[in-house]
C-alpha cells in the first residue's frame, strides 16, 4: 500500500485524537454558585464527568461543595480531592455536601475521579 | 562440506540459542538418525539466523523443512527467506499505526459522546449490575482492564503458549474473585476500605505493563534483542516469561482485576457493601463481572484467532499501537489521580 498515504492518514488521526483530548472543552458558564445565609454553595453535577468543568467562586467566604449524582456509576462517582485529602464514592443518586472552608484569592480547588480522567476546578476570585 | 544460513523465527530469549543448537546437534550424536549429517550449528540471535555445516546433497529448501520439523515443537521455524514478521516490519508498522489509531479515536469519541451515561437508577439488582457491567466493558474502564487483557492476550498468543487455557483461567479467576470478594463485602457490611491510593498505584502498574507489552508488540525491542536481554530488561522480560507459563498466574491476574481502578467496579463494590448479605453481595458482583465478560472474552479470544491467522504480524503491531495509546492514557490519568501531575486532559 502507498506508504505516504498511510502516513498522512496517521497524522490526521493523531490530530483528531489531539482535538478530542485538548480541544473543544465546553466552558459554558452555568450559574452554579450561590450564597445563602453567609455560606457559599458550589454545585457540580457528577455523571460521565463533572459539569461545569470550571467554576468561579468568591474567596473569603465559607464554602461548601455539593456534588449531585443521578444514576452515576462511572468513574465520576469515585471522587478524589487531593487538597482536602478527600476520597469518597458518591451515592448513585443524591447530593453530597463537602466542606471546603474559606479559601484565599487565587486559590484553586481541584477534584478528580479516582482514575484521573475526569476533573473539575473551582477558582476562587 | 556445504554451509547454509537459514532465518529463524521464534527466538525471543537468550536460551533459545542454546536450545536450538542442542536440538539440532543432538541429532548428530545418534548415527542412525537422518540428520546425522549436520556437523556444526551456530545460532545468531541478533541477525535471527542459524548457520549449519553439512555434507548432505539436499537442497536448502528441503533442509529447512527437515530441520524445522526438529525444532517446531519448541516454537521455532527455519526458513530460506525471512518471514513477514521481520521483513515486513518497516512497512507493516505504517499500516498498523492508522489501524490502531482508528480504534483509539473511536474509543475516545464513544467516551466523549455521553452515550454511555445511561440513566440507571433505583436499587442495584443483579440484573442492573449485569447491564452496568456491559456498559463498563466499553467505558473508560476498558482503557485499563481491556488494555491489560488485550496486551497480555496478544503477547501470550505471540509466544505460542497454550493460549486458550490461559484465557479461560484468567476469565475464571476474574469471575470467581468478583463473586467471592463481592460476597465478602456484603458480609462485612462496612468499609474494609478499598483504598483509592492503592487502586491508583495498581492502575499505574497495570499501565506500565501495558506500555512495556505495547512496545514489545509493536516491535521496538526486536531490533536490538541483545541489548534488551542484558540489563534490566532481561529481568523484566524473564519475569513476564515466567508469569505467562504458570497456571496460577492468569488466575491471580484475573483476581487482581477486582482492585484495578474503574469507577464502575468501585460503585458496584459500594453497592455490594450496602447490600447486607453474603449472597446479595456475591450476586451483584458476579452479575457485574458477567456483564463485562463478553467484551473481555472477545478481546482475548479474538486476539488468539488473529494471532494464528495470516495477518498475525499486522494484528500484533496494531494491537500494540492500541495498547500503547490506552497505556499512556491510563498512566497519565493515574498520575493525575494520585496528584503527582496536573490533569492534562479531561475527556
Amino acid at each position: 500500500m502507498n506508504k505516504i498515504a498511510l502516513i498522512i492518514i496517521t497524522l490526521g488521526l493523531v490530530f483528531v485524537l489531539g482535538f478530542i483530548f485538548f480541544g473543544g472543552s465546553n466552558t459554558t458558564s452555568v450559574q452554579n454558585v450561590e450564597i445563602k445565609d453567609g455560606v457559599q454553595y458550589v454545585s457540580i453535577d457528577a455523571k460521565g464527568g463533572y459539569f461545569p468543568r470550571v467554576s468561579k467562586a468568591k474567596a473569603g467566604v465559607p464554602t461548601k461543595l455539593i456534588m449531585k449524582t443521578t444514576g452515576t456509576f462511572d468513574c465520576s462517582a469515585a471522587l478524589v480531592i487531593q487538597s482536602l485529602n478527600y476520597q469518597k464514592i458518591l451515592p448513585q443518586d443524591g447530593e453530597t455536601e463537602i466542606d471546603i472552608g474559606i479559601k484565599k484569592i487565587g486559590e484553586n480547588l481541584q477534584g478528580l475521579c479516582s482514575m484521573g480522567m475526569y476533573n473539575f476546578v473551582i477558582e476562587f476570585l | 562440506m556445504n554451509k547454509y544460513i537459514f532465518h529463524v523465527s521464534g527466538t525471543h530469549c537468550a536460551s533459545c540459542k542454546i536450545l536450538i543448537e542442542d536440538v539440532l546437534m543432538d541429532s548428530t550424536s545418534s548415527p542412525q538418525d537422518e540428520q546425522s549429517f549436520i556437523k556444526n550449528v551456530r545460532v545468531d540471535l541478533k541477525k535471527e539466523t542459524v548457520q549449519i555445516e553439512t555434507d548432505s546433497d539436499q537442497s536448502i529448501e528441503e533442509l529447512a523443512t527437515v530441520l524445522t520439523n526438529k525444532i517446531k515443537g519448541n516454537g521455532y521455524t527455519l526458513s530460506v527467506v525471512r518471514q513477514d514478521l521481520t521483513t515486513g516490519g518497516e512497512d507493516i508498522i505504517w499500516q498498523a499505526l492508522p489501524i490502531g489509531l482508528v480504534f483509539l479515536v473511536l474509543f475516545f469519541i464513544l467516551q466523549k459522546s455521553g452515550i454511555l451515561n445511561l440513566g440507571i437508577g433505583g436499587q442495584t439488582t443483579p440484573a442492573i449490575s449485569f447491564i452496568i457491567g456491559l456498559i463498563a466493558s466499553v467505558s473508560s474502564c476498558l482503557a485499563i482492564v481491556g488494555g491489560l487483557v488485550l496486551s497480555l492476550s496478544a503477547k501470550i498468543s505471540q509466544d505460542n503458549v497454550s493460549d486458550t487455557k490461559t484465557f479461560i483461567l484468567f476469565h475464571f479467576g476474574r469471575l470467581f474473585s468478583f463473586a467471592l470478594l463481592g460476597g465478602v463485602l456484603g458480609l462485612v457490611g462496612n468499609a474494609i476500605g478499598i483504598n483509592f491510593t492503592f487502586t491508583a498505584i495498581l492502575g499505574i502498574l497495570a499501565s506500565i505493563v501495558m506500555l512495556f507489552l505495547g512496545l514489545n508488540l509493536v516491535g521496538v525491542f526486536t531490533k536490538n534483542k541483545i541489548t534488551l536481554h542484558s540489563g534490566i530488561f532481561q529481568k523484566v522480560s524473564s519475569v513476564f516469561r515466567k508469569i505467562e507459563h504458570k497456571t496460577l498466574t492468569p488466575l491471580v491476574i484475573g483476581f487482581a482485576t477486582f482492585f484495578l481502578p474503574c469507577g464502575f467496579t468501585q460503585s458496584m463494590q459500594v453497592a455490594a457493601l450496602s447490600s447486607g448479605s453474603f449472597v446479595s453481595g456475591l450476586s451483584i458482583m458476579l452479575a457485574f463481572a458477567l456483564g463485562t465478560l463478553p467484551m473481555l472474552a472477545l478481546l482475548s479470544f479474538g486476539s488468539a484467532s488473529f494471532a494464528h491467522g495470516r495477518h498475525a504480524p499486522l494484528f500484533f503491531k496494531s494491537a500494540g499501537v492500541v495498547v500503547l495509546g490506552l497505556g499512556l492514557f491510563a498512566f497519565l490519568a493515574g498520575l493525575a489521580g494520585l496528584g503527582i501531575i496536573n490533569p492534562l486532559f479531561s475527556i
